[in-house]
């Protein structure tokens, strides 16, 4: 088994290099080739996982070496991969939810001028996060870590020519390059304080090692922003609703299942460097980001950012769970979430394929259930997961974390993770009412898409629906399969009775979708004219509480000031002025020197006289 | 009886600071080598002083030496100064200022 696990990452990339060179040769098979590679590497990792599942609990991991690829003195790095209950999760899900998507793109992509080159990224990606999940160690996790987000910058910007597009993609990359430099500081601080990045030493050593827990939580906190980054959480969530520009399997691969969750696996997978101070940052900006995305995703015409807020505000549930010591409910929330929301998207490229390619602004949806049923069923089936009611999966992820947080006693972070749900259950259900319910309000002729984009969705319809059972079972199966690697779910403590949690997830997800449905989708609200009179709670939301203009007229006008400053200032006045100043003076002094070399040569011969006869007086009188 | 070597030293020593003032007065590059010619035959002189009184043949053998650089140099001296000639028809140094700053 340990050879054939390195198929799993390399066969995406042997699909991504032929596509790249053979891509425009291959024609439509390019796209078949790569979801071949990526559903390929699915097998293996099916099969990787039984054999892991046959190994005692304790020791339950696969390690296989290339070689040494860094020696200096003590500290080593090894191109490792390690395959645990963690990572096989992540492998799963990556490989599963990507092959899907590689074959319904298949559809969606048909007759894109730069078919070859778009399957070639796609594979390219699903290899790097192969290496960001299946690594053993920081360095070579930070190689597939800065992989995803080139793939993920080359596919937001994947049709260039919109300069929407363009743009989207060099804000993604910039973004998120913030919390990987400071992730980076972390790594390096790591190195210095632990001599070692291989997880192996670090987490094991982690409680007991004398590093005190001030730097401990130093190291941690810059982890934790490059997951901000990546996995965008406020305050560094401006990139993810313009990534929305990029192709939909793209959003549907990168920015809803993969790629973003990232940042999740980042902190499950270092918890034990996560002090409790740590851990708060953690759980109160993945809260802050979960209500602020689903408020948010409220105020958005495109159904695209709507998702894409979503995707956010989900994103910070995991980081809530994970900030809270719930370590396998984000993991689950995270498998439960990559189908739900993958097929959200997918379905949403559905309703753009059949408006004709790029029509994304639900005001001039409505009523597509009828013209595309296929897409509206499968659709209803993904918001009611998200919703959190039962018994789709995402009651199943969603409610247990909301449960934990009754029991740790912090409540004001349970209402406000309460509040949130409510806003979950209204965006989502006020997408599904605006784009399928009512009447159809466009001018196109919808039709329904493809069977090759059906069949995944319903694939992923499958799993949005009974992925709950996952975490059903004595203490939920997907819980106890990752104990290895996140620890047992210890018992969050004395809280609320259990079904009255329940009862109140119920009721608060019920009257959300009750909300949206009055408004949205039973006709007797006429939401536009609703919208009118709140015109500026609606353009806040909209503009998602104007985060991304305070930096546009303040932040940045301020860092770019700064950098002038440095340029204009200190590089082009202090350090080239130092230069050219030395230049300078070194020619003038020549110029005056040059006076004395009168060219004839007794001149120097009578002062070579005087020179000598100066010395032998100066010896002379030192003698 | 011997001479002193005081006198010879003396003698040298004239005749090395006529050589230098030759170099540095007179303009004709002829006359010029002349001069250093006299320097150098002053040291000579200073050098077989020294060898007699010391009985010691070094300075003699050095003198040779000396005078056998000094008879090359003037060959490649003169070629340079008849090659000056020829191009500028002047042998006067100070009108060669070529390498003037």
């Amino acid at each position: 088994m340990p050879a054939t696990i390195w198929l799993i990452p390399l066969l995406p990339l042997a699909g991504a290099l032929v596509n790249l060179f053979f891509g425009k040769r291959l024609g439509r098979y390019a796209g078949w080739l790569a979801s071949a590679t990526v559903g390929l590497a699915f097998a293996i990792s099916l099969g990787a996982f039984f054999a892991l599942i046959r190994l005692p609990e304790e020791g339950r991991e696969l390690t296989a070496t290339a070689y040494e690829w860094i020696t200096s003195g003590s500290f080593h790095v090894a191109i490792e991969i390690l395959i645990d209950p963690l990572s096989m999760t992540m492998l799963l899900v990556v490989t599963g939810v990507g092959f899907l998507i590689h074959v319904y793109s298949n559809g969606y992509m048909k007759g894109d001028p730069r078919f070859g080159r778009f399957f070639a990224y796609m594979n390219l990606f699903v290899f790097f996060m192969l290496v960001l999940v299946m690594a053993d160690n920081y360095v070579l996790m930070y190689v597939g870590w800065e992989g995803v987000g080139l793939c993920s910058y080359l596919l937001i910007g994947f049709w260039f020519e919109k300069k929407a597009a363009s743009h989207a993609a060099k804000k993604a990359f910039i973004v998120t390059r913030i919390g990987d430099t400071l992730m980076l500081i972390g790594l390096a601080l790591m190195v210095f304080q632990f001599g070692s990045l291989a997880f192996g030493d670090v987490l094991t050593v982690a409680g007991v090692s004398g590093v005190s827990e001030g730097t401990m939580t130093v190291i941690a906190v810059l982890l934790f922003c490059g997951a901000i980054g990546k996995s965008a959480q406020l305050p560094l969530h401006v990139w993810l609703p313009d990534a929305m520009e990029g192709p939909t399997p793209v959003s549907a691969l990168i920015h809803a299942a993969t790629m973003v969750t990232a940042g999740v696996y980042l902190v499950v997978r270092s918890h034990a460097l996560f002090s409790p101070t740590a851990m708060t940052v953690v759980a109160v900006i993945g809260l802050a980001s979960a209500l602020y995305g689903a408020l948010a995703s409220v105020g958005q015409d495109d159904i695209k950012r709507a998702l894409a807020y979503s995707t956010m505000s989900q994103l910070g549930y995991m980081f809530f769970a994970a900030g809270l010591g719930a370590y396998s409910l984000a993991i689950a929330l995270l498998v439960v979430h990559a189908f739900y929301k993958s097929l959200m998207f997918l379905g949403s490229g559905s309703v753009m394929h059949g408006l004709g390619g790029h029509e994304t602004d639900m005001r001039v949806m409505g009523g597509l259930r009828k013209l595309m049923p296929a897409t509206g069923g499968m659709f209803v089936i993904g918001a009611w997961a998200l919703s959190g009611l039962p018994p789709m999966s995402g009651f199943f992820a969603k409610d247990p974390i909301i449960s934990y947080a009754n029991g740790t006693g912090h409540v004001l972070m349970w209402i406000l993770a309460i509040a949130a749900a409510f806003f979950s259950a209204l965006y989502i259900s006020r997408i599904l009412f605006l784009t399928f319910f009512g009447a159809y309000r466009g001018d196109k002729h919808p039709h329904e898409s493809p069977k090759v984009m059906l069949i995944p969705m319903g694939v992923l319809a499958v799993g949005a629906a009974f992925g709950g059972l996952l975490t059903l079972s004595i203490n939920g199966a997907i819980e106890h399969f990752l104990e290895p690697a996140t620890g047992a779910l210890h018992e969050a403590g004395e809280g609320l009775p259990e079904p009255l949690l329940i009862a109140i997830s119920i009721v608060v997800a019920l009257a959300g979708v009750a909300t949206a449905w009055l408004i949205w989708g039973s006709g007797r609200v006429d939401w536009v004219a609703l919208r009118e009179r709140n015109l500026p709670t609606h353009e806040m939301l909209a503009h998602g509480f104007y985060v991304d203009d305070a930096y546009a007229n303040l932040l940045v006008p301020t860092l770019l000031a700064g950098s002038r400053f440095l340029s204009s200032g200190i590089d082009s006045g202090l350090v080239d002025g130092a230069v050219n100043g030395l230049g300078r003076l070194t020619e003038r002094t020549g110029g005056l020197m040059r006076h004395l070399q009168t060219g004839i040569v007794r001149t120097y011969a009578l002062a070579i006289l005087v020179g000598v006869a100066a010395l032998l007086l100066i010896l002379e009188v030192m003698r | 009886m011997t001479t002193p070597i005081g006198y010879y030293l003396v003698l040298s020593g004239i005749l090395f600071s006529i050589g230098t003032v030759g170099v540095l007065v007179r303009r004709n590059a002829l006359v010029i080598f002349m001069s250093i010619e006299l320097q150098l035959n002053a040291v000579n002189l200073s050098l077989i002083a020294f060898s007699r009184q010391l009985g010691d043949l070094q300075g003699q053998v050095l003198a040779f030496f000396s005078m056998v650089v000094a008879a090359a140099e003037v060959v490649v001296g003169l070629a340079i100064i008849v090659a000056i000639f020829r191009r500028r028809r002047t042998a006067n140094v100070d009108e060669s200022n070529l390498l003037k700053g």
